[in-house]
């Protein structure tokens, strides 16, 4: 357990389908008000729960009042699971960019939201980026969520259609210099989204917003104070 | 037995304890097997040649003396029927170790499915003896002494891993009691050879030896907590055994069995009858790894606010499993022919089975039969992309990336720099380049020497030296980062130790 004056981090264990995942949950000193999923991005792309994105926001949302779980998909970190055919899985991937076993990371979001929905009772964020976005997109639907945020969505490669279902407020961030999709085709994409909803563009960024992961913890919170699902 | 050779259809022979099985089995001179390999035979070939290599066998020469034939196969449905002709007997060895299902079938799609694939074929080739090595851990969360005798009552079982193997056996039992003589298996944990401490995988207790090592590696370090007194709760009971065996000694065994006469169906357990119990194997792993202070415990996975040091020891996930908490004994008729006083693992040749561990990487390396050496002096970049590169790549997990078409650039900045634009086709390095001249590259990575180092020698992964700002990626990006988890995984095959005082150590390689 890591202990700092304000928020304690600690590794959990979710129960996922058919496999344990690694858990990090994040939560405040004081009584939190809300709740908060992070998925991050794919783990043949780097993600994991210490990505630099995931990480700041863990850190910000639990000293700002959130419970916050990241989690590690399959076979990444410590989680169990992953691809058993890596070479036939990567080659896949290079070829198409997706691959069947990507739909057992969806489940491991669904698996790590049951968790934290069992853990504590509170209000509920939903956080994905990249990949993670499609993953929470997927699993808007198990629960009542108070508000829902996307960073870096690739609306040309996954399908939103989640989204229709769920009424809560939805903050997208995306920087304007993103290789997977450009700013024309998200902006299509992001007028045809239902309400309410919420924009935030950051300059070169590039996917992986490397130096402005705070500012990004910023307007993640401030959208979140806004729809006073934290305390301002 | 049809003709001049005993012919015998074997699956597993990659495995760990497949290839010693493919070693006793030829031992005897009349007989001759016939090997299962994946697709493409070529390369399961080439994995069988190191293998056998490995323990002073020439596949290719056992191959031209016919006593070897491979066939290609994948359970458990890419084997035809029609390679199946002359077989007298089917010794069924290839299994899959996951404990928990996953979503992507295993392990019930190859112990399940696979075995009744092969029984089906058994029966409709008219092979009358059909062989399974199964586990000692069939038996669930049973307690006592296990008789050597097949369970129509479904155990209590633990994971996934326990419930395919029953299931696999109860198939095995019913073809033997309508088709012909089912002789089933069961090894306990297999541990490296007796005498070379060899090992061609290190799951299973190894995990647990690996993760005594990491905790020794931070110990190493400057640290508050004496090294023989680190807090850490291992789950498990000390005074329950640990059924380990040499996996010569296991494979000696069931070649025996499979070989002998059987006029009925039998079980048979291959097992340790004097096992060290888990405070052995911790006393032993605290010897050899020079720490201490871990106590048995009764908690439960996962462990609650863990400290730092069982964070650590804990970070290659629940490494004591189920199979700490208690211990059996099994009937063993194999056992049983051991000499008195003989233990089958002592300190001794314990820390043997470690060491080879270790100096292996964990196995991800074969020393006999594949060495790279590193020039003495700094680690130079010229010599990993023109010389290491282009000897590792095709013995790596980038060669089975078929779809890997790609120019890479990497360029490198500091005290020793330099370009090098790489080709990859279908997964094979064709060239490297340097100067001008060099193709286009679609995409390049750059970062600086040190980073270079920390990189190739795994101490720091390049997804986090690029996440830092240390590195960049640029032309396709996308390509670009769907490339970096390939070479992580080439890297963690092949790490290279960069410290000026190794000059000229092993740059290591997987082989297995």
């Amino acid at each position: 357990m890591l202990t700092d004056s304000t928020i304690t981090e600690e590794r959990v264990r979710i129960s996922g389908k058919g496999r344990e995942l690694e858990g990090l949950l994040a939560y405040p000193a004081v009584d939190a008000r809300c709740a908060a999923l992070i998925a991050g991005p794919h783990p043949y792309l780097g993600g994991d729960m210490l990505n630099n994105v995931v990480s700041t926001l863990v850190k910000a949302l639990a000293s700002q009042g959130s419970v916050t779980l990241a989690f590690n998909y399959g076979g990444v970190g410590a989680s169990e699971g992953g691809p058993t055919d890596k070479p036939s899985t990567m080659s896949e991937f290079w070829k198409n960019g997706t691959f069947q076993e990507e739909f057992d990371w969806i489940d491991d979001a669904g698996s790590a939201l049951a968790s934290l929905r069992q853990w504590c009772d509170l209000p509920l964020v939903l956080i994905g980026y990249s990949f993670g976005c499609w993953a929470v997109a997927r699993n808007l639907q198990q629960s009542c969520i108070e508000a829902v945020v996307l960073i870096s969505p690739n609306p040309t490669q996954h399908d939103f259609e989640g989204l229709s279902s769920c009424p809560a407020p939805l903050l997208m961030v995306h920087s304007d210099n993103d290789f997977t999709c450009s700013v024309p085709a998200m902006m299509t994409w992001f007028e045809s989204i239902r309400e309410p909803k919420t924009r935030t563009q950051f300059p070169a960024s590039e996917h992986f917003f490397r130096g402005h992961e705070t500012a990004v913890a910023t307007t993640v919170l401030a959208f979140l104070k806004h729809h006073r699902v934290l305390g301002s | 037995m049809t003709g001049a050779y005993l012919e015998v259809l074997l699956t597993g022979v990659t495995g760990f304890l497949g290839h010693y099985l493919l070693a006793e089995l030829l031992a005897h001179p009349r007989v001759r097997c016939h090997v299962v390999l994946r697709p493409p035979v070529l390369r399961s070939c080439d994995r069988l040649e190191r293998l056998l290599a490995e323990i002073g066998l020439d596949l290719r020469a056992l191959m031209s003396q016919q006593r070897v034939v491979p066939i290609e196969g994948a359970l458990p449905d890419g084997i035809a029927n029609e390679n199946f002709s002359k077989v007298d007997l089917i010794l069924h060895a290839a299994g899959n170790t996951t404990f928990h299902g996953n979503g992507s079938g295993e392990p019930a799609h190859t112990n399940i499915n696979g075995t009744r694939a092969m029984l089906s074929l058994a029966k409709a080739t008219g092979v009358r003896r059909f062989v399974y090595v199964s586990t000692a851990y069939v038996c669930g969360d049973g307690i006592g002494h296990q008789p050597e005798a097949f369970s129509s009552t479904v155990p209590r079982l633990r994971n996934d891993y326990e419930r395919s193997k029953w299931e696999a056996e109860k198939l095995v039992w019913e073809w033997g009691c309508k088709y012909g003589i089912a002789t089933i298996c069961r090894p306990s944990i297999l541990f490296g050879h007796s005498a070379t401490g060899r090992a061609s995988a290190t799951k299973g207790l190894y995990l647990v030896a690996r993760a005594t090592e990491i905790l020794a590696r931070a110990m190493d370090t400057k640290n508050s907590v004496n090294r023989h007194q680190i807090p850490l709760r291992i789950l498990g009971r000390g005074d329950a055994t640990c059924n380990i065996v040499p996996v010569d000694w296991a494979a000696q065994h069931i070649a025996q069995i499979a070989l002998d006469n059987a006029s009925e169906s039998t079980v048979h357990h291959v097992t340790n009858p004097d096992p060290p119990t888990h405070h052995d194997v911790k006393t032993w792993l605290e010897a050899y790894f020079d720490i201490g202070g871990g106590q048995f415990s009764d908690a439960t996975w996962p462990l609650e606010d863990p400290n730092h040091y069982e964070d650590l020891f804990y970070s290659l996930g629940n490494i004591c499993r189920d199979y700490f908490r208690h211990g059996l004994t099994f009937e063993s008729r194999c056992a049983a022919e051991i000499p008195t006083g003989r233990r089958l693992i002592d300190r001794e040749s314990f820390a043997r089975c470690i060491k080879y561990a270790q100096d292996t990487n964990w196995c991800r390396t074969s020393a006999e039969t594949f060495e790279l050496r590193r020039p003495a002096g700094n680690f130079d970049p010229k010599w990993y992309f023109e010389n290491f590169l282009p000897r590792t790549v095709p013995r790596s997990i980038i060669s089975q990336v078929d779809e890997l078409t790609a120019i890479v650039k990497y360029t490198i900045t500091g005290p020793v720099s330099g370009c090098w634009v790489c080709r990859f086709e279908k997964g094979q390095l064709l060239d490297v380049h340097t100067g001008v001249g060099s193709p286009r590259p679609q995409f390049e990575y750059r970062l600086s020497y040190d980073d270079l180092v920390d990189v190739v020698s795994c101490k720091r992964p390049l997804q986090e030296v690029f996440f830092l700002g240390r590195a960049e990626m640029l032309g396709d990006i996308e390509r670009a980062l769907k490339m970096v988890p390939i070479i992580t995984e080439f890297l963690n095959q092949f790490p290279v130790t960069c410290s000026e005082n190794d000059a000229a150590v092993s740059c290591t390689g997987e082989a297995c």
